[in-house]
């Protein structure tokens, strides 16, 4: 099992190519980083192990792509790494800045996916009922009741993003209304409203043509140029080429990175 | 906040909520027209109720209660008492003035002898007494055009508020309004006269039977008063058997009057005189009391009953052997006299409350279901909400919040619609009572054969099933409102003619209104407590991948 902090950057065995952000601190502790984690999952009488043992780690201001083929457990190692999920019990951590996630108890949890990392999704994932402006406040807007401070800096700062985003005349429209990759947009910008340290992007253009792909890609580039650390899971080898480091998962399990 | 946001959202961009407000508007609804009606029909029952008997009522058996008047004196300077009044309460026979021909009807009936002027300040006599011409004008105008108190003048008013006929001198008798079959209660609540007998101004001959002290039956005694006027209590029991003659007749009739005693023991004189023992004093068998106003009328009795014992008390200080008062009386407040009349329609609407609650059931119930779908359908958002940060509170909170919303603006929606039909009720009634009018039934006839051609043009045109189907329940709904309408006619469903009263009680029980409004939130709440706790169990990852 290869134990990422000693990885090293743009490593040319994995192809990967750099495209710009800070320099690598590869011998900084890791943000992010999963320890020999299992996740097995159960489908009544019959256990699916879809992780067996992955580990990962994440140096801060990286962008890592984690590549591989359809059930080979991007997902659920990203969901791991996004606390949306838990380890199996006693079998291995997730650790945010140095301490671990999985531990948590759920309000802590709920504080981590709210703050310290932002999830990007294939499927987009908005909220039919909100309008764009109001989808990409919504982290702003979660986590305390006498937050109308913070829900209108979340405010300005969902509409900056929307901006950067090229969506500032969209602002009032529904998802329905909007385009793949203006959803994937809106979901970037929702992902980044907290300033999250992490952003997690599961296929993010996946749904989406090459040319909107890319241009996904490229707003993606532009937030990591500012220092942002992206783990990205696609299963495209094109679009991991986009990411600094690209770590393979096969059968549960890290390969490479 | 963004349960705020979200629960407001799905409030207003779907149907299926507004089904679930229409839900609880209309049981709120319901529950508080039907007890503020019940409250409303209670309340008019106790008041007719103590119209006629005052706030206290003093009843001795037959030998009555001797030297009242002195008794009475004493009740008026009670600082709980504004007035008393004595009456004797006995059951006769009333031969009345129909048919014509030698053979007439007779009707069994309680006798009220009163002293008109004292009796009316007891109790609503004064106001109840029905022919009388209109107050005013505006009374006048709301009166039917062929109503016989328009032609009246005040002297018919006069002799019943006096209980004697003004142009002969005569003492009179008043009758409850249904006694004779001579009157014929209108849709409005006035009365004409049946059959061409119109009563003030017949002659009826009252029958009674004198009981002496030990119960020894005297023979019937019998008397011709002239009707001068009759009374509406309002109270149908009372209005069908009572009637009113002045207490002198009545003491009379019955032997109540005073009267010198003879000594039947002992030999009679060379005239053929036995000894005169004294006077006995003249007696009745109930007082009546009104309470000062303040002075409910439990106090009122408590003050009545410590006269009386003092009036007894001075009766054996005096030994006087001819008025010595009797051994028992009844001293009872008029709820408590009432108490058979009142204590039904109380349980009856205590078991409608109790019944209609169940509504609250059904309420619940239909909430839990419409929301139960909407927690699965809005399964991925749950999932989306704690992948940014929402705990599991939050997403209860926003189920718990789209319940607790739900709950009330159908509440406040039923309180309104309860407030509008309860105002309302009696013009709604007298709508229903009408003919539908033509314009009514021309309108759903269109509507309904547009729907059909709506329903028509989905199905066959346009092969939409759906479409089709909520037109053609929109066709055949109207139609039968149609159909309905055109064979309608006038029914009265509260017929004046029937019920006690002319009116259907139309005031808003606001405190019952409240409780009910609770009660619609709180199990608005309750049933959308179940989906939002399954919503907040909702397993995150689950969610965004298979929901």
């Amino acid at each position: 099992m290869a134990d990422a902090s000693t990885a090293h950057a743009g490593d040319p065995s994995v192809g990967a190519t750099r495209t710009g952000g800070p320099p690598l601190a590869s011998t900084k502790p890791p943000i992010l980083a999963a320890r020999d984690v299992h996740r097995t999952y159960r489908f009544g009488q019959v256990e699916v192990p879809v992780l067996r043992g992955a580990s990962i780690s994440i140096a801060p201001g990286e962008w890592v792509a984690i590549l591989g083929q359809s059930g080979s457990g991007k997902s659920t190692l990203m969901h791991l790494l996004g606390g949306l999920d838990r380890p199996d019990a006693g079998r291995g951590t997730v650790e945010f800045e140095g301490g671990p996630v999985s531990l948590g108890a759920g309000r802590s949890l709920d504080r981590y996916r709210n703050r310290d990392v932002g999830f990007v999704f294939q499927f987009y994932h908005l909220l039919p009922e909100l309008t764009v402006l109001e989808n990409a406040c919504l982290p702003g807007l979660v986590g305390g009741f006498f937050g109308h401070a913070r829900a209108a800096a979340a405010r300005r700062r969902a509409q900056e993003l929307l901006e950067i985003a090229g969506l500032s005349h969209r602002l009032r429209h529904r998802p329905a209304e909007l385009s793949g990759g203006e959803r994937q947009r809106v979901a970037i910008a929702r992902a980044l409203v907290n300033g999250p340290r992490v952003l997690l992007a599961d296929e993010p253009t996946g749904n989406l043509d090459a040319t909107t792909g890319a241009s996904i890609l490229d707003l993606i580039a532009s937030q990591h140029a500012q220092g942002l650390t992206v783990a990205m899971v696609t299963h495209d080898a094109a679009v991991a080429a986009r990411a600094q480091r690209v770590v393979h998962l096969r059968d549960g399990q890290v390969v490479d990175g | 906040m963004y349960a705020a946001l979200l629960s407001n959202r799905y409030l207003t961009s779907r149907v299926i909520p507004l089904i679930a407000v229409g839900a609880v508007a209309l049981c709120v609804a319901l529950v508080i027209i039907v007890v503020s009606v019940m409250s409303g029909f209670l309340d008019m029952l106790k008041a007719s109720g103590r119209t006629l008997i005052g706030d206290v009522v003093v009843s001795s058996g037959i030998g009555g209660i001797p030297n009242y008047d002195e008794w009475l004196a004493d009740l008026r300077t009670l600082p709980e008492v504004e007035a008393a009044t004595p009456v004797i309460d006995t059951l006769g026979l009333l031969r009345m003035p129909y048919p014509s021909g030698p053979s007439k009807e007779i009707a069994p009936v309680q006798v009220w002898a009163i002293e008109p002027e004292s009796f009316a300040k007891v109790t609503a006599y004064g106001e109840k007494v029905w022919w009388r011409p209109p107050a005013d004008e505006a009374a006048r105008d709301a009166m039917l055009p062929d109503d016989p108190r328009l032609r009246m003048d005040a002297s018919i008013l006069r002799d019943g508020l006096t209980l004697s006929q003004g142009a002969t001198g005569k003492p009179g008798i008043v009758l409850g309004m249904h006694v004779s079959v001579g009157n014929a209660r209108q849709s409005d609540g006035s009365y004409r006269p049946r059959f061409g007998w119109f009563m003030p101004g017949e002659q009826v001959t009252l029958t009674v039977v004198p009981v002496s002290e030990t119960g020894k039956i005297s023979e019937p005694r019998d008397a011709t008063f002239p009707i001068v006027n009759e009374v509406f209590s309002g109270v149908y029991d009372v209005d069908k058997s009572r009637v009113f003659i002045p207490l002198a007749q009545g003491q009379e009739l019955l032997r109540l009057d005073a009267a010198p005693l003879y000594d039947t023991t002992a030999e009679p004189d060379a005239e053929g005189n036995l000894p005169l023992l004294g006077t006995a004093p003249a007696r009745v068998t109930k007082v009546l009391i009104r309470a000062k106003p303040g002075t409910s009328a439990l106090d009122a009795r408590d003050a009545v009953e410590a006269s009386w014992d003092a009036f007894v008390a001075k009766a054996a200080r005096r030994n006087d052997r001819l008025g010595r008062p009797p051994e028992r009386v009844s001293i009872l407040t008029w709820e408590q006299q009432l108490r058979d009349l009142i204590g039904p329609v109380e349980k009856e609407r205590e078991m409608m409350r109790i019944l209609f609650s169940i509504i609250y059931i059904v309420c619940a119930g239909l909430i839990l279901s419409i929301f139960w779908s909407i927690v699965i359908e809005k399964t991925r958002d749950i999932g989306i909400l704690r992948s940014v940060g929402a705990s599991r509170l939050g997403i209860l909170w926003i189920f718990l919040r789209y319940g607790l919303a739900i709950g009330v603006v159908g509440s406040l929606a039923g309180v309104g619609i309860a407030w509008v039909v309860v105002d309302n009720i009696n013009l709604i009634h007298e709508a229903i009572g009408r003919d539908a009018p033509r314009a009514a039934w021309i309108t759903t006839a269109a509507v309904a054969t547009l729907s059909l051609g709506l329903a028509l043009r989905a199905l066959i045109w346009r092969g939409r099933l759906l479409p089709g189907l909520l037109w053609t329940i929109a066709t055949i709904t109207f139609a039968i409102v149609t159909v309905t309408l055109i064979g309608h006619r006038g029914t009265l469903i509260w017929d004046p003619s029937v019920y006690y009263f002319s009116t259907i009680p139309s005031k808003v029980d606001w405190f019952n209104a409240a409780i009910t409004a609770i009660g619609g939130i709180v199990f608005s709440v309750i049933g959308a407590a179940i989906p939002a706790a399954k919503a907040a169990d909702v397993d995150p990852v689950e969610a965004l991948r298979y929901g």
